[in-house]
């Protein structure tokens, strides 16, 4: 009893020696090795597979982020459905293990790898779509069309980016890349990542659906820093009834004008398409119900996994990533300020009575319905009686096909010439 | 030759690209301001040749609210709605006429005892 207690109390202190001072945990082997022959040997073989042997200090940060998201996600209610998920991810993905043994995500046949391979290859997100195709109202749009030049008016932030990240030097594919975060569509980001520069997705993934988190703080005090009060009480007309006709042409024109325009988001924007065409057909009840609840809750659950497990810390912890994180607050920061500019020269050109409340120009940059919400609270706050959040949603919808279409154009752009 | 850092090409992508996300839009915007109208001008047709002439633009524009306030009364009143009943109360003849529930014995109350 007390040769064990000896045995696991030396282990215990080449652990610390380890952590403290990076020492190699071989080194003290020798010296523990007459202590009891085959025994510390086996002893040392489970140690050296165990996740404390091949523990480093990125390892505990990256876990730290983990638990980091989960608490945001479960104090404060930010996209609760996508950083549980992706911090359990961060923290499975994280647990040191050593190589060769089919258990990372990285590592080829293991089972988060098998996972993996739908982010990889771009399978999850034209699911997601479908997803969201099926529980998304576009009447609001419908009612007033001229609402969809601010999704499109916020898509400027992706091209921001887009000009910032190759100023900072990283390559073409890459730019684009990073720079579809600013269309504030996670789904968006991790498809045209993983085709234009797949060494960078988990950063860029994070990024985006952290951004996309923190709507609510981002983006009040651009609000109130470009509207002035006099146009934040703007109240708009009420939305006319949509026909059914228009509810079901709508996703079938959509699908066809702006696969034609940018063929290559044609697994986005279809499946889109298909999902509202799906809901408003009215003849296919059940398939968009599974679309817009089961599938798309298991579809979540394995992205928001693999995408957090992605973030190894070797891989993740690096000085790229951080500047994937800069240039991620300034796209939200310039897609916003984008959304809200246009809405106020919108109304230049507007009559008195069709004027529009410039407040939702900031539903321009996708992050369904997040965006929309902030809208409504701050149009709340300078109006108790000013209920925003049915317009707010006419942009918001917009953005996401507008940020769908800007991922095809860039797409189309950048995959040439690799 | 570069401008800010960045190459004439990387400025024609952004520059290109977001005209074209711009036009997209802005396509779509055009066709669904078209289509109300020609939905509002086939309905009034098919109304004109059912001998309708009296329809105008404003009994077609029915707006949001109306349309809400609508299907609010009438979800209202089918979630009202109840089983038909006749509303004659029957009261069905026992067959066996004794039960210790009518008896008298079990339904006095216990006196307390006077002196």
């Amino acid at each position: 009893m007390k040769k064990t207690v000896t045995i696991f109390a030396m282990l215990a202190v080449v652990f610390c020696i380890q952590i403290l001072f990076g020492t190699d945990a071989s080194a003290l082997q020798t010296v523990s090795a007459g202590i009891s022959g085959d025994t510390m040997a086996d002893l040392m073989k489970l140690w050296s597979f165990t996740g404390f042997a091949n523990l480093h200090y990125q390892n505990l940060i990256m876990i730290a982020v983990g638990l980091f998201f989960i608490f945001l996600a479960i104090k404060y209610d930010y996209e609760p459905l996508l950083l549980i998920p992706i911090g359990v991810g961060i923290m499975l993905g994280n647990i040191p293990f050593i190589d060769g043994y089919k258990i990372g995500i990285y590592e080829e046949g293991s089972v988060f790898n098998y996972l993996y391979f739908g982010v990889t290859q771009g399978i999850y997100p034209p699911l997601i779509f479908l997803g969201i195709g099926a529980m998304t109202d576009f009447s609001s749009l419908i009612s007033n069309p001229k609402l969809m030049l601010l999704g499109a008016a916020a898509q400027i932030g992706i091209f921001a980016t887009f000009l910032g990240a190759s100023a900072l030097g990283f390559s073409p594919q890459e730019a684009g890349a990073i720079g579809i975060i600013g269309g504030a569509d996670g789904p968006t980001a991790i498809f045209l990542s993983s085709k234009l520069a797949p060494q960078l997705m988990g950063a860029i993934a994070i990024a985006a659906y952290s951004y996309m988190a923190l709507v609510p703080v981002i983006q009040p005090p651009i609000m109130r820093l470009i509207i002035p009060k006099r146009e934040r009480i703007i109240k708009m007309r009420p939305p006319r009834s949509v026909s059914k006709l228009e509810k079901v042409l709508f996703p079938i024109i959509g699908m066809l004008l702006t696969t034609f325009i940018a063929p290559s988001a044609l697994p986005l924007l279809g499946m889109l398409f298909f999902g509202n065409l799906l809901k408003e057909s009215g003849v296919t009840e059940r398939l968009a119900d599974t679309a817009r609840n089961a599938m798309i809750n298991i579809v979540t659950i394995l992205l928001g996994l693999t995408v957090g497990a992605s973030t190894q810390a070797n891989v993740f912890l690096t000085m790229d990533s951080m500047k994937i994180f800069g240039l991620g607050a300034l796209s939200f920061m310039v897609a916003t300020a984008g959304g809200l500019l246009f809405a106020r020269l919108m109304n230049v050109f507007l009559k008195k009575e069709n004027k529009i409340n410039p407040l939702i120009g900031a539903a321009g940059v996708s992050a369904v319905p997040d965006s929309a919400r902030v809208v409504q609270v701050e149009g709340l706050k300078a109006d108790p009686n000013n209920h925003l959040l049915m317009h707010a949603m006419a942009p918001n919808v917009s953005g996401v096909i507008g940020s769908a279409v800007a991922a095809g154009i860039l797409l189309s752009f950048l995959l040439d010439k690799m | 030759m570069s401008f800010l850092f960045v190459d004439s090409q990387t400025w024609t992508i952004t520059l290109l690209g977001w005209a074209i996300v711009l036009m997209a839009l802005l396509f779509l915007v055009g066709i669904f301001l078209l289509i109300p109208k020609i939905i509002k001008w086939g309905v009034k047709r098919s109304l004109r040749n059912k001998g309708k002439d009296q329809i105008t633009d404003d009994h077609l524009a029915i707006s949001g609210e109306t349309n809400a306030a609508i299907a609010s009364a009438l979800f209202l009143y089918f979630n009202q709605i109840h089983d038909e009943e006749s509303n004659v109360i029957t009261i069905k003849q026992v067959r066996r006429r004794y039960s210790p529930w009518n008896s008298k014995l079990y339904g006095m109350t216990n006196m307390d005892f006077r002196r």
